[in-house]
């Protein structure tokens, strides 16, 4: 490398105007591709190249309480219009669309309240987002009536935890419900950390309800091989994650075990690499692992989700116009 | 012997075993639910598990405030 090669091309800056439309706006923060808007901006264009190429799988890692925030219908968009092939999710985001179909709410509260006043109140706070506690109850209650019909038609038969999703969601009548799409569409929904939540808590219920033969029984080490196959019959793969956690390494384990690499990396968070966990771990700490290849087409975008991904979604939709269509990968259907 | 005014305070609303159902008049208890019973009932009853945790929950005196002003 030489002095010259540094210095190829300048920083343009930003210019607004009037009714600009969000890829208007993305694309002058691609003039200046420095810092965030930089960062976005390519995040946009590798998510248009997934969608384009016709021979790539796409994930969605869901981790952090985006569904409760205000991306469930995000989410169920790109499932019906076949913008995302694959989700793996905490069961935690499921719970809160769960309980939205039910009727539920999720409200605007603030961070800045007594807390043990919301103990008192029943009302549970997610940062600056207030749920009441009727709404996880009426949830559990349909989840016990559920776990045992499902318990019943599986006899003793385990479900992996994307056959669970969709029981759930053949359940649901809210077209809304990520759950209910997801079922719908037949786009599997992996929860690897499913008991990490109020499945627990309703599972727990139903456990005490019924012989223990009886019992829901779910295995998520049944769908490994299901979920390997799929990056294996996939030509390419690319992964968005927003947070990280135990949903962005399910995605990157298995392109390791596949032995595929992805090809295609956008990672929306706003953790660290110091601590050593996986959700601020860098793309390049990855590319060690083999999980991201080394010459992927990737971006780590520093930021909130709630904030960061419906811009870069409303920009490829933007791009890709009203008749886009893509086929579900990979190829010969899930 | 529970005294009278003992008896007033065991609702089911201050028992171990409840959640919010419709705040505040009634409550869900999970121990009624395993038991097969109906969950849902009126946060001023009094459960037949009752036990004497306080619990320091908002509902039992809305629930009150409710009932006196219907």
């Amino acid at each position: 490398m030489q002095r010259k090669d540094f210095l190829t091309e300048p920083v343009k800056h930003i210019k607004l105007k009037p009714g600009m439309t969000v890829n208007e706006l993305i694309s002058q923060y691609r003039m200046s591709g420095c810092f965030g808007a930089g960062r976005l901006a390519t995040a946009c264009d590798i998510y248009e190249k997934m969608l384009r190429d016709n021979g790539c799988t796409i994930y969605l890692g869901l981790a952090g309480a985006v569904v409760p925030a205000g991306l469930r219908t995000v989410i169920t968009d790109l499932i019906r219009k076949r913008m995302i092939d694959v989700i793996v999710s905490t069961g935690a985001n499921m719970i809160h669309d769960f309980i939205e179909a039910m009727g539920g709410h999720h409200y605007k509260g603030h961070w800045f309240v007594d807390d043990y006043i919301l103990y008192k109140y029943h009302i549970y706070r997610i940062y600056d987002i207030f749920v009441p506690e009727e709404d996880f109850i009426k949830a559990d209650e349909k989840f016990v009536q559920f776990f045992e019909e499902i318990a019943r038609e599986y006899r003793n038969r385990s479900l992996a935890t994307y056959e669970l999703a969709w029981e759930l969601g053949k359940r649901l009548n809210d077209p809304n419900s990520v759950l209910r799409a997801a079922y719908e569409t037949k786009t599997p929904i992996f929860m690897p950390a499913a008991r990490d939540c109020e499945f627990s808590y309703a599972f727990y219920l139903h456990s005490q309800r019924v012989k223990p033969e009886e019992t829901l029984k779910v295995d998520s080490f049944k769908e490994v091989p299901f979920f390997i196959d799929i990056f294996r019959r996939s030509e390419r793969n690319g992964m968005i994650i927003i947070g990280g956690g135990v949903p962005r390494n399910t995605i990157q384990h298995a392109a390791v075990t596949a032995r595929k690499g992805i090809d295609y990396a956008i990672i929306i968070t706003m953790d660290r690499p110091e601590t050593g966990g996986l959700s601020g771990s860098t793309l390049e700490e990855t590319i060690s692992w083999g999980k991201v290849k080394r010459k992927a087409n990737k971006i780590m975008v520093t930021g909130e989700a709630v904030m960061v991904f419906p811009i870069i979604v409303a920009s490829v939709m933007e791009r890709l116009g009203e008749n886009f269509h893509r086929e579900p990968h990979p190829k010969g259907g899930i | 012997m529970k005294s009278e005014e003992e008896r007033k305070e065991q609702y089911c609303g201050n028992c171990s075993y409840h959640n919010v159902y419709e705040y505040p008049s009634k409550i869900f208890c999970t121990y009624r639910l395993v038991k097969r019973l109906d969950p849902v009932v009126s946060t001023l009853w009094c459960c037949e598990n009752w036990t004497p945790e306080e619990e320091e929950c908002f509902c039992v005196e809305d629930a009150k405030k409710q009932a006196e002003s219907t």
